[in-house]
């Protein structure tokens, strides 16, 4: 992987309106902290920030911050954005000691279709989008991958299913759910109010055979009973 | 239709909305989410119809969540009623919600039947909200 260098700028004006200053021009402010050093507040240009986090390595990618000279190894700690917009606000860069082992969250990507749950009308519910891991900062996973083909209605695919790369481990609790098959109420109560609508057609259709104009009074009813049924839902 | 079971005060002031959605601004549970992106106040009847808009679109197969809940009592005064004699009777309840806010998820394994369900959703809202999806990478 090749080295991501970013070059952070010291000495910013703290406090909200030079924070916003800095933002109109075209910078993210951020904080450097980590490694029993001091905390150094930086700015980063926004165009370089995107560069950096926008590579196979995801937001867990490993930066090398360039603060007044002094290179430093880094990962994104915290991202604050802004709740409309979008744009990033501030950002946490946390220094990293390269031999040292780091707890870093990384996203579980479901993979494949498991057909036998949409076959059943259900749906896959995942419950678990990052797993805390710990790895040294190079051998951070950029993402784990969890194949849930195999999946059915009523099981789940657990932390223990997990192929974890070579050089991180987890301590997470192996029999959490990452991923569960289920049928939710919503398509229970769908099921329900089609089978009734079913069955008040079969009587219409029965009170048709019967008589004549009794038969459409009883069909029109019908309908009716359908909108209210839905209207419940 | 969702309301508190008990409160603490029967009638609330009216209250300013200024500013953005501190919290709550994030896809957290499903894939997709219905976003605002302007400030109001939703009834407990938008939310509901907006969530029989939703589940009756994606029809089998899907999850909704829905993030906000009405705990604010809006007063009315019965019509041709002289001002005065106090304030009136609480007649709905309302969610408060500011621009940014996520106000309901959706899970269901096809993006454009989702997007679809949601922008039916957002027809039954009082404000300008959009499609969201949940955050992944940069």
């Amino acid at each position: 992987m090749a080295e991501l260098l970013l070059t952070a700028q010291t000495g910013r004006p703290l406090g909200t309106r030079s924070s916003r200053r800095l933002r109109r021009e075209g910078h993210v402010p951020g904080v450097v902290y980590g490694l029993g050093q001091d905390p150094v507040a930086v700015t980063v240009p926004w165009p370089e920030l995107r560069r950096v986090l926008t590579t196979e390595a995801g937001l867990n990618a490993l930066i090398t911050i360039d603060v007044d000279g002094d290179k430093q190894l880094s990962i994104v700690k915290e991202m604050q954005r802004h709740a409309v917009k979008r744009d990033v606000t501030h950002i946490d860069f946390l220094r990293v000691d390269p031999n040292e082992e780091i707890q870093i969250d990384v996203p579980i990507v479901l993979e494949g279709e498991a057909k036998e749950v949409e076959n059943e009308d259900g749906m896959v519910d995942q419950t678990l989008f990052t797993l805390a891991v710990y790895a040294k900062p190079n051998a951070i996973p950029s993402e784990l991958t969890v194949d849930i083909s195999e999946l059915t209605i009523g099981e789940a695919i657990r932390v223990s299913d997990i192929v974890m790369p070579e050089g991180s481990r987890t301590e997470v609790d192996e029999e959490e759910a990452v991923a569960i098959g289920t049928v939710t109420r919503s398509t229970l109560e769908a099921m329900a109010a089609e089978d009734a609508a079913e069955a008040a057609a079969l009587e219409g259709e029965e009170g048709e055979g019967e008589g004549g104009e009794e038969g459409d009074g009883g069909g029109d009813s019908d309908d009716d009973g359908g909108d209210d049924a839905g209207g419940d839902e | 239709m969702l309301m508190p079971r008990k409160v603490a005060h029967r009638k609330h002031h009216r209250g300013r909305l200024r500013g953005n959605a501190k919290g709550g601004t994030e896809v957290t549970f499903g894939d997709y989410g219905l976003q605002a992106i302007e400030p109001g106040w939703i009834t407990a009847r938008q939310i509901e119809a907006a969530r029989i808009a939703m589940t009756r679109h994606i029809k089998r197969g899907g999850k909704v969540w829905i993030n906000v809940f009405p705990d604010k009592p809006v007063t009315e005064k019965p019509a041709e009623t002289r001002m005065g004699s106090g304030k009136g009777n609480p007649e709905r309840w309302v969610a408060v919600v500011r621009p940014g806010r996520v106000l309901f998820e959706l899970s269901f394994y096809d993006e454009e039947v989702a997007r679809e369900a949601i922008d039916r959703a957002i027809q039954k809202l009082p404000i300008k909200a959009r499609f969201v999806k949940r955050d992944e990478g940069f």
